[in-house]
């Protein structure tokens, strides 16, 4: 599955900037995700977010993310992510520069 | 090109937003308050000037301007310091310094020179306030890829200001 998205806020710039388009990418299998790659999932009650990945545990199914800005809503704010809230990790970045 | 695509894709058919939200209104930065801050000091002290000119005034109400003269650019000051102080620890990265190496030197400048302006009325140094900000301003504008543009305030003092071309 993959998704096109316009990211919202500047939590994430310089790496992102409020405007740019990213598509997220989810496959059924021979899927991962590492540290320091960019997720998009869905958290209630934010909706759907977009930040980077800290850390991710043993398994692959529990990630910690966080955003650049010292004030970013990330994982000391609502906890971990877990595979099933993901909807795709950033594989391509369009910006307006 | 793609970037205007999709653009152009999104203003039809809106896509779904991915939000990069903080806990508190962040993204807000604009180097303009700060300007318009600096620009009122000089505007502050022209008027410090006018005053001090005048003969038909009387003791009690030129202390009462005076005064009130002095607070307001102790105040707007401080608060051109600090706006400055906002963006360059909340929003510019290491990223940004290494692209401009100079800028820790310009913020340390704007601090220099917006405590001068407090300590005396010399309006060339009120001058140089504005312009120190004006350069961190041109910095930040290019930093969010916006071209600026130079322009002479529309209200006294009238000076220069660096203001981005929004489309």
């Amino acid at each position: 599955m993959i998704r096109l998205l316009r990211v919202r806020g500047q939590s994430l710039t310089p790496q992102i900037e409020d405007g740019d388009f990213v598509l997220a990418l989810k496959l059924p299998i021979f899927f991962s995700i590492q540290a320091g790659e960019l997720i998009v999932f869905r958290k209630a009650p934010y909706g759907v977010l977009i930040k980077q990945v800290e850390h991710v545990d043993e398994q692959g199914r529990v990630f910690w993310v966080r955003g650049n800005h010292p004030d970013s809503i990330d994982s000391r704010t609502f906890g971990v992510v877990r595979a099933w809230e993901v909807l795709g990790k950033v594989v391509a970045r369009f910006s307006k520069s | 090109m793609i970037y205007q695509i999709f653009d152009w894709i999104d203003r039809r058919l809106p896509l779904r937003r991915a939000k990069a939200h903080c806990d508190i209104p962040c993204g807000i930065y604009d180097p303009i308050t700060a300007q318009i801050a600096a620009l009122t000091v000089v505007r502050i002290i022209d008027l410090m000037k006018d005053l001090e000119g005048r003969e038909a005034v009387s003791k009690l109400d030129y202390h009462n301007s005076m005064s009130r003269y002095i607070a307001i650019k102790e105040e707007h000051a401080e608060k051109a310091k600090q706006e400055i102080r906002i963006i360059w620890g909340d929003y510019i990265k290491p990223q940004h310094l290494e692209k401009y190496p100079n800028l820790h030197e310009v913020v340390h400048k704007i601090m220099g020179l917006g405590s001068k302006v407090r300590q005396t009325t010399d309006r060339q140094i009120a001058e140089q306030f504005v312009e120190a900000i004006n350069e961190f301003a041109q910095i930040f504008w290019e930093t969010k890829g916006i071209a600026t543009k130079r322009a002479k305030a529309p209200y006294a003092p009238s000076l220069e200001l660096v203001y981005p071309v929004l489309e």
